[in-house]
């Protein structure tokens, strides 16, 4: 048990050390760091602005007003971008394989995964957290009667750190399905960015199979969208109680386990295969 | 932690064969290969057998696609064997990776483990925590490779700028800070120049006897095993063709040496000529022959059981005035092609079946 936690601890200042070398690497091209940060904030500020348009002929979407809709869009974004930040060893993982740099990793005496995650970590993220956080209090502004209560900031943790850790799940079932073939690496965009895009909106749009889906399958709307459903005092979907929304954190943990069961699958694979 | 022996690598009957999937030709039959896949095994090395004392400097050698890296990569843990048996430094690679990874370094000359866009040292340092490695041993090991490779000179640059023989000192480096027991090289040497690789080599003795590594080295490069290993593999095919001493080999299955000799061009008028208008030497002495070369040099082809180098050139001298004279070492594609068309260690390994 101790040391297991000393393991634990020692990976965590692995993985930092880690990561510093990329941001050192990253910040010897500070002004192109700066641009790229920048940029990413515009375009995905632009992606958000699709909501007030909407409004603006619209008053209200199956009851959602604008600062509602405005709210769960914010927290996607920053979730989003939490995700694409700490999962971009992940989502570059086609490179690692194409250059046959795994079996590097497989070399050494630590983690594969860690590795595998700390091998890049893309800065310009930034730019839509940055986003997600401004449009936050933007939307806080347009909802003045919003009543925050310790549950519900709870409830806010919650909903970033669930779906962050589904997102990164997902990133990581797609960095695994290169232990097959790097040719289907855009399988896993349909579920990162489509799931952002179809998260983004109020989940009853959609049919009650589509919304089961991302429900009980990849389960984006149960650890990231209900808990914004309760910080907003809005029903669940399915006519689910509101208590389920505390679920939350576990229905991400069995995700990312059955993410993480998939990739120990796939190493064990490439090490018989050869990659 | 695993018994201290006096072995450092051993294998038994260590197999691999991969599974490939055939791509049918045309659109339809590559759309069928994904959903039916036609496969055939390919046996990419076969019932290998490997015996390394700790201490040994060892070059395993063969054409490409003989099986060598894959033979690595099953002693290093990363591929799972589909046969046989393997321990090394005590570990079973598979089963134990990462424990036996920190007791191993590996260099490939092609690939740097160094972080591309950073000075050399940033990575030196990251490899202690990478590694585990206890503060004072690793400044104690980081001191002693400065000055070693001669590091200081380029420490602070970046390692995308550095040359192809500074960056390898600084993977030499990398892998040994952790103090391994086993280095596995795979082309130390490729692309350098001569002044590179005579350093490199000399490094390779250096920690070898000081240090006690035992170091397995793959190579295309005779010239690396003779200047570092008493012993030798070849493998091809997936199959070990020859285990042994070093010294003799080129004897033994190198067939020819060339001795190429430029003649002074007044000599080289009064010789007759033959075919394409090569100058001939006549009498040429027991096991020497004549090959085509470009004039003015005229080449000679001779075993060593023949006579010794220096008395042929001491033969040619007496007849013809030479400006200058080289030698040309037989390659190792040349050496396997002869252990073939010989049959040669298929004999021998007939006789030590009928001995055993």
């Amino acid at each position: 048990m101790i040391t297991g936690i000393t393991g634990i601890i020692s990976d965590l200042s692995l993985y930092r050390r880690l990561i510093g070398m990329q941001l050192r690497t990253q910040v010897q091209y500070k002004v192109n760091l700066a641009v790229d940060i920048f940029t990413y904030f515009l375009v995905t500020m632009l992606e958000y602005m699709v909501i007030f348009l909407y409004f603006n002929t619209f008053q209200t979407l199956l009851g959602w007003h604008v600062g509602e809709v405005a709210l769960l869009g914010a927290v996607v974004s920053f979730t989003f971008g939490l995700a694409e930040l700490f999962g971009s060893g992940l989502d570059s993982f086609s490179e690692i394989i194409r250059r046959g740099e795994f079996d590097r990793i497989l070399l050494r005496p630590v983690g594969a995964l860690m590795q595998v995650a700390s091998n890049e970590f893309r800065m310009r993220r930034l730019g839509r957290m940055t986003q997600g956080l401004l449009m936050f209090l933007f939307a806080l502004h347009l909802l003045p009667a919003l009543h925050w209560t310790f549950a519900k900031l709870l409830m806010l943790v919650f909903g970033i750190a669930s779906g962050a850790t589904i997102f990164v799940a997902v990133l990581l079932l797609g960095a695994t399905l290169c232990f097959w073939t790097v040719e289907t690496t855009e399988l896993a965009n349909i579920l990162t960015y489509g799931g952002r895009e179809v998260m983004s909106w109020p989940l009853s749009v959609y049919n009650r199979a589509f919304q089961s889906i991302f429900l009980f399958v990849v389960p984006l709307a149960f650890g990231l969208y209900m808990p914004v459903c309760y910080l907003l005092g809005r029903p669940q979907p399915l006519g689910l109680p509101d208590a389920a929304a505390f679920l939350s954190p576990l229905a991400a943990a069995l995700f990312a386990a059955v993410a993480y069961v998939f990739w120990r699958f796939g190493v064990r694979r490439y090490q018989s295969a050869g990659g | 932690m695993a018994a201290k022996t006096t072995t450092m690598i051993e294998t038994h009957d260590l197999s691999k064969a991969f599974r490939i999937a055939k791509r049918r030709p045309g659109l339809f039959g590559g759309m069928r290969s994904i959903v039916d896949p036609e496969m055939r095994t390919v046996s990419a090395v076969r019932d290998l057998n490997i015996l390394v004392e700790r201490g040994e400097m060892i070059g395993l050698i063969g054409p490409n696609g003989a099986g060598k890296s894959t033979t690595i990569k099953m002693l290093t843990g990363v591929l799972v064997p589909s046969s046989g048996k393997v321990t090394v430094a005590g570990f079973d690679p598979h089963r134990q990776r990462r424990a036996l990874a920190s007791h191993i370094g590996v260099v490939f000359g092609q690939k740097t483990q160094l972080w591309w866009d950073l000075p050399l040292i940033d990575s030196l340092l990251l490899l202690r925590h990478l590694y585990h490695v206890p503060a004072e041993r690793h400044a104690e090991n980081l001191a002693h490779m400065r000055a070693m490779l001669d590091l200081d000179e380029f420490i602070h640059t970046p390692v995308r700028q550095l040359s192809l023989g500074q960056r390898m000192r600084g993977d030499l480096a990398a892998a040994l800070l952790h103090d391994p027991e086993l280095l596995y090289l795979d082309e130390p040497t490729i692309g350098l120049d001569v002044v590179a690789k005579a350093r490199i080599r000399e490094f390779l003795l250096e920690i070898n006897r000081t240090r006690g590594v035992t170091v397995l080295l793959t190579t295309h490069d005779m010239d690396d095993v003779e200047a570092l290993c008493p012993r030798m593999m070849i493998v091809d095919h997936g199959r070990k063709l020859f285990d042994g001493p070093v010294t003799g080999i080129r004897e033994r299955f190198g067939g020819e040496r060339t001795l190429i000799a430029q003649i002074d061009p007044a000599d080289l008028a009064t010789l007759p000529r033959g075919g394409e208008n090569q100058p001939i030497i006549e009498g040429l002495p027991a096991g020497v022959r004549q090959v085509p070369a470009e004039s003015p040099q005229v080449a000679l082809a001779f075993t060593r059981d023949a006579l010794p180098a220096h008395e042929l050139v001491a033969w040619l001298g007496a007849r013809i005035r030479l400006r200058d004279v080289t030698f040309e070492e037989p390659d190792i594609e040349d050496m396997i092609r002869h252990i073939y068309e010989d049959g040669l260690l298929l004999k021998e390994e007939e006789e030590a079946v009928s001995v055993g």
